[in-house]
């Protein structure tokens, strides 16, 4: 007569029972020394920018939300500040004449034919 | 007392139960892992056939649980446990399975040529006579072959349930599958199992 499933499962557990009884001595050491460093774990302070991570997600999706439901992307044309500006800003074009802008401001609203001298 | 005085002791007895809680709470996980260690280690023994790497993965085991679920109800323990360590073990087979792609190309060191065997690297025997205790290495090394040369689910399916004694329920979680699938799997490696081991160890034919 055959043997049930349940007969063969609890010879397996049997079996196997006895294998975990007969480990060694060298690897229940091994295991306790692990245990204990899993214990440790819970002492283990939380690292620190683990800290940063609930405000880091808040930002992102605040950005998120913000670049998702801008109805319209900026165009060139309705940048505030007219392109030239920007070339003159980032340009290498020496410093000092930017110091002068209210002098150049000047000069450009006075009229071409406009005697300055 | 004056509202100074009395702030520090409600702040104290606070201090002093968060504190009780927690040496409560590592005591509990400390006599959980006691006690699942060693079938734990065998387990992944059976699953990667090799102790050292067997070791290595029930310390990661617990050192996940430790590290992401030591707050949780410690009924909820054995499932998430063994659903670590069984990630381990699949984890570690994928990277054996890269490891020889790789190592495909290199000639073979004759250590590699070296078989596992489970009866030359058990202890010695206590308190049986010889004869009984080779015809249970026997036994128990046939069932470790059979075993580890099942299915990943099968094997996973019959050792938490089989040996882990874990029920229908907690098998499931263990494995991230429904509980039908768990028995369908239970099932087909028991008879798997029964037509290898026919002529051995714990399954045989009839007595």
């Amino acid at each position: 007569m055959k043997k049930s499933d349940e007969t063969f499962a609890k010879e397996a557990r049997a079996l196997f029972d006895e294998s975990v009884d007969r480990l060694d001595a060298a690897t229940l050491s091994a295991l306790n020394r692990g245990r204990h460093r899993a214990l440790e774990e819970l002492h283990a302070p939380r690292p620190q920018w683990l800290r940063w991570v609930p405000a880091t997600g808040v930002a992102v999706a605040v950005l998120v939300g913000v670049l998702t439901l801008q109805p319209e992307p900026i165009g060139v044309d309705e940048l505030p500040v007219p392109i030239a500006d920007i070339e003159i800003l980032l340009g290498d074009e020496s410093i000092e004449m930017l110091e002068d802008l209210e002098f150049y401001a000047l000069i450009d609203q006075l009229e071409p034919d406009d005697d300055v001298g | 007392m004056n509202a100074g005085t009395a702030g520090f002791a409600v702040s104290w007895a606070s201090d002093r139960s968060t504190g009780t809680r927690a040496l409560q709470k590592e005591q509990q996980l400390n006599r959980f892992l006691a006690e699942v260690e060693r079938r734990a280690l065998r387990i992944a023994e059976i699953g990667v056939r090799d102790r050292d790497e067997a070791l290595d993965l029930v310390q990661d085991a617990m050192i996940k649980l430790a590290r992401k679920y030591a707050d949780r109800s410690s009924d909820e323990w054995p499932p998430l446990f063994y659903r670590i360590l069984q990630n381990g073990v699949r984890d570690w087979h994928r990277r054996q399975a890269v490891r020889n792609r790789v190592m495909a190309w290199f000639p073979r060191s004759s250590r590699d040529d070296e078989t596992y065997d489970a009866v030359a690297a058990a202890p010695d025997p206590a308190g049986r006579s010889p004869d009984e205790q080779l015809a249970n290495d026997e036994a128990m090394s046939s069932l470790e072959l059979a075993v580890s040369a099942l299915p990943a689910r099968q094997r996973e399916a019959f050792m938490l349930r089989t040996f882990e004694g874990l029920d229908v329920a907690d098998t499931a979680a263990a494995m991230g599958c429904s509980q039908g699938s768990v028995k369908t799997h239970y099932s087909r490696a028991i008879h798997s199992l029964r037509a290898t081991l026919e002529e051995h160890g714990p399954a045989g034919s009839g007595d």
